[in-house]
This record gives C-alpha cells, sequence and structure tokens, in this order.
C-alpha cells in the first residue's frame, strides 16, 4: 500500500542569531501543539554561539567570557539536550517540528533516526560517516561533522541536528564539545577540500527529510507562516 | 482524585533519565498539559507535564535524581 506523504513546512530562516531564532521555534512549536500548523522543518544558520544544554556544564567552555567577547561569541544555556556545542556561520542547523505519533516512533528512535539521516545525506557527498553508540551524532572516523540534540512536550519534537558544512573549527577548540575533551571536530568543507554550497546541501536535506519522514513540505517564510498561525489562532476563531 | 506524573513514555523505557528541574513547586495550581518538570538523557529532553488541572501535591523524584521513563515522579492533587 502506498503511503500518503504528509504535508509541512520548510522554514529557511539563513542566517539569524540563536535567541531570536529559537523564540521563532517556540512558536512554531505552541502552534503545532494547538494543532494550527502542519509539520515544519525549520533551517537556519547562527551568529557565532556556544549553547550549553541541560546535561552541560559552563565548565566545558574552555576560554575565558572576556576571551568570548573579544571573538564576538555568545554564550546560552538552551533546553536540547547535550552540553555544549558552537553554532557559526557555515554550519546548518535543522530542527524537525513533528509529531512522535505521526511517525510512529519514540524519542530514541527518533534521534537515531536524524543520525540515519545525516549519514544518507554525507553519503550524497561520498562522505561515509557512522554512529557510535555511546557517542550520538555522525562521525567520519574520530572526528564529528554532525551533532544531534532533541526535545519533545507532549509527543511533538523540537531542537534537531547540526551538520558541519564549513564553519570555524578553531571555535571548537575553545571547548569541550559535548562534553567530550579532545574531541575532534571536523566539516563537509574539510573533508572534500571545497564546500558544495549551503543551497545544494539544503535541497538534499529536503528529499532525504521527506522522504525519511514520509513528508512533502513546502518552502515558506516566516512573515507567511506567522500570518498563517495568526489567522487561525483560536482568538480569532472566537 | 490524585493523578500520577510520569516520565511520559515517548522513549526506550529501559532508558535512564535525569530529572534535570522542577518547572512548578509543591502547591502550584497547575492547568492540565502545562510544563511540570525537565528529564533529560544524554541528548533528549522531555518534558513532564500535568495530567489534569490541579496542584502539585508531592514531588517523589527531586532534581538531580536519575530515574527510568514511565516512573511516577511526584503527584497532583485534581480539582
Amino acid at each position: 500500500m502506498m503511503e500518503r506523504n504528509r504535508k509541512g513546512y520548510w522554514l529557511d530562516l539563513n542566517l539569524m542569531p540563536y535567541a531570536p531564532a529559537f523564540e521563532i521555534q517556540e512558536r512554531i512549536l505552541h502552534a503545532r501543539m494547538a494543532g494550527r500548523i502542519a509539520p515544519t522543518i525549520i533551517l537556519q544558520e547562527n551568529s557565532p554561539v556556544f549553547t550549553i544544554g541541560r546535561s552541560g556544564s559552563r565548565d566545558n567552555i574552555l576560554s575565558s567570557p572576556e576571551h568570548l567577547r573579544s571573538l564576538g561569541i555568545d554564550v546560552l544555556e538552551v533546553n536540547r539536550g547535550g552540553d555544549v556545542t558552537y553554532h557559526g556561520p557555515g554550519q546548518l542547523i535543522v530542527s524537525p517540528l513533528l509529531y512522535l505519533g505521526d511517525i510512529g516512533l519514540n524519542a530514541n528512535q527518533y534521534m537515531h533516526r536524524l543520525e540515519d539521516v545525516l549519514m544518507a545525506l554525507l553519503e550524497r557527498y561520498d562522505i561515509d560517516t557512522s554512529k557510535k553508540d555511546a557517542y550520538p551524532g555522525v562521525w567520519l572516523g574520530e572526528a564529528k561533522i554532525a551533532a544531534v540534540g532533541i526535545a519533545v512536550r507532549h509527543g511533538f519534537t523540537f531542537h534537531g541536528f547540526s551538520l558541519n558544512v564549513a564553519p570555524d573549527l578553531e571555535a571548537f577548540k575553545l571547548i569541550n564539545p559535548c562534553g567530550v575533551s579532545r574531541m575532534n571536530v571536523t566539516s563537509i568543507a574539510q573533508v572534500l577540500g571545497r564546500s558544495p554550497g549551503m543551497a545544494d546541501i539544503k535541497s538534499t536535506l529536503k528529499s532525504v527529510l521527506e522522504k525519511t519522514f514520509s513528508l512533502r513540505t513546502d518552502l515558506i517564510s516566516w512573515q507567511a507562516l506567522r500570518l498563517e498561525m495568526d489567522q487561525l489562532s483560536p482568538d480569532d476563531r472566537g | 482524585m490524585d493523578y500520577d506524573i510520569v516520565i511520559p513514555p515517548t522513549a526506550d523505557g529501559a532508558l535512564e533519565v535525569t530529572v534535570v528541574s522542577w518547572i512548578k513547586n509543591t502547591g502550584d495550581h497547575v492547568s492540565k498539559g502545562q510544563d511540570l518538570a525537565e528529564a533529560t538523557t544524554e541528548k533528549i529532553t522531555l518534558y513532564v507535564t500535568a495530567p489534569a488541572d490541579g496542584t502539585l501535591k508531592e514531588i517523589i523524584v527531586s532534581a538531580g535524581t536519575k530515574t527510568k521513563i514511565g516512573t511516577v515522579i511526584g503527584i497532583l492533587a485534581g480539582e
């Protein structure tokens, strides 16, 4: 029997600071929980920032606040799972706002499915990666190329994964990434000696994500999505 | 009536989670679906939500404690 693909949205925020981008994610999550918005995949690149997840510690940031300020790197505590990581230009952050009941997975299975998505994506660029049982994420040998960290509220997922396309890898040397000291981090650009281009990667990712989660997403702007959420708010419906 | 507050069964039952924080305190009035606590594995944050309108009567598993999916971590006195 052919499975019908659910309709969803593909929201590309491009480059913006972490905090306002996360506010957008929270607004969409609440609209999702209220049944007002279809599954939405949010993509973004962030201005340089170290985020500390719920399992994390500031001790895993190895640089002083003054030094970080001089480099223009912010530090934020956030509500995803995991420890410290770096986000910055050249790193693609993807947050699928799905419902676990729709995709027939529990949270743990979903997290590992995101790793599968990343591995399938990277395979399209002839990059052969693997998973490690004790260390979630996607690895090229002993170097991490993508990190996962999800959150679930009422069965609705948020946060997701970050893929190092061509970020400044030096920034990772200022932290114990994911709480692991001396962990190697790599990127697509470092592996291939060039970057295929963010637009190309997003397009490939769209096809892999849609196939994995039986979705068919339409590109939408934040302005258009916000308008749709506002128009359908319960207050307006009376 | 009293309701059990449980770590939601949205992850593998054998998964060990840590109750990282209680968002509400004993005696707080809450609405059904409101966040009460956060539990995490290494890479997953699960929100524990109120099963009904009522008052948070008892915190059984305190913040910082490791536990399992499905564990009763508190009691809610329903309205």
